[in-house]
């Protein structure tokens, strides 16, 4: 079994899927912070 | 990012993670939600607590559990096996405080070069993105992961 340093040394994580999750994924929990996303995203454009 | 992560949790699609944080205010559950914008490929990552009585999500709070550099990497573990099975969208993040965007500046700061192995790193700055560099203000992040 790999030990916690190995562990955390790797960049990608281990994810446990938790089914008790799927009630979040069609729901928007950070309406501010989307919106303001949307918002810059509209009047700043993208990276050139 | 070799720092100390809590484990993870998330449901099939990877678009909602979960994990705990621990500390002097006991367990907290904080959720990471990555939500597309109006502009397809491109996501805002969201990030709170997780209220266990009620469900309630709280945005942005500060929970001061001690832990706040192991809470980051774990954010960004996050945006690693999110842009492992998306890899071609682009991830948007800012704080709702001028003083959180900063903590986020720094978190991407103190591990620069090994964030810029894997990724591009763009900051808001007077109205324009620009290439992350070290010891400037930005107001939001835009990364995508590298090819």
């Amino acid at each position: 079994m790999m030990d916690i340093k190995k562990l955390n040394k790797k960049k990608l994580p281990i994810v446990k899927i938790d089914k008790s999750l799927e009630k979040f994924k069609d729901k928007i929990l950070f309406k501010d912070k989307l919106e303001n996303a949307n918002q810059v995203l509209k009047t700043i454009g993208l990276p050139k | 990012m070799n720092l100390n992560k809590y484990p993870l949790k998330a449901e099939q699609t990877l678009m909602v993670f979960e994990f705990i944080s621990e500390g002097p205010k006991g367990n907290v559950a904080k959720i990471v939600q990555y939500s597309e914008t109006n502009l397809k490929g491109f996501y805002n990552l969201g990030f709170g607590d997780k209220n266990e009585k009620t469900g309630e999500i709280i945005d942005d709070v500060i929970t001061n559990n001690n832990d706040s550099q192991i809470v980051l990497a774990t954010v960004a573990s996050t945006v690693y096996a999110f842009t492992d099975k998306y890899p071609d969208t682009w991830i948007f993040a800012t704080g709702l405080t001028k003083s959180r965007t900063r903590l986020y500046r720094m978190g991407i700061t103190n591990n620069l070069i090994e964030i810029q192995k894997n990724f591009h790193v763009y900051g808001l700055r007077d109205n324009k993105w620009q290439k992350f560099k070290k010891d400037m203000e930005y107001e939001a992040f835009l990364v995508k992961r590298k090819k």
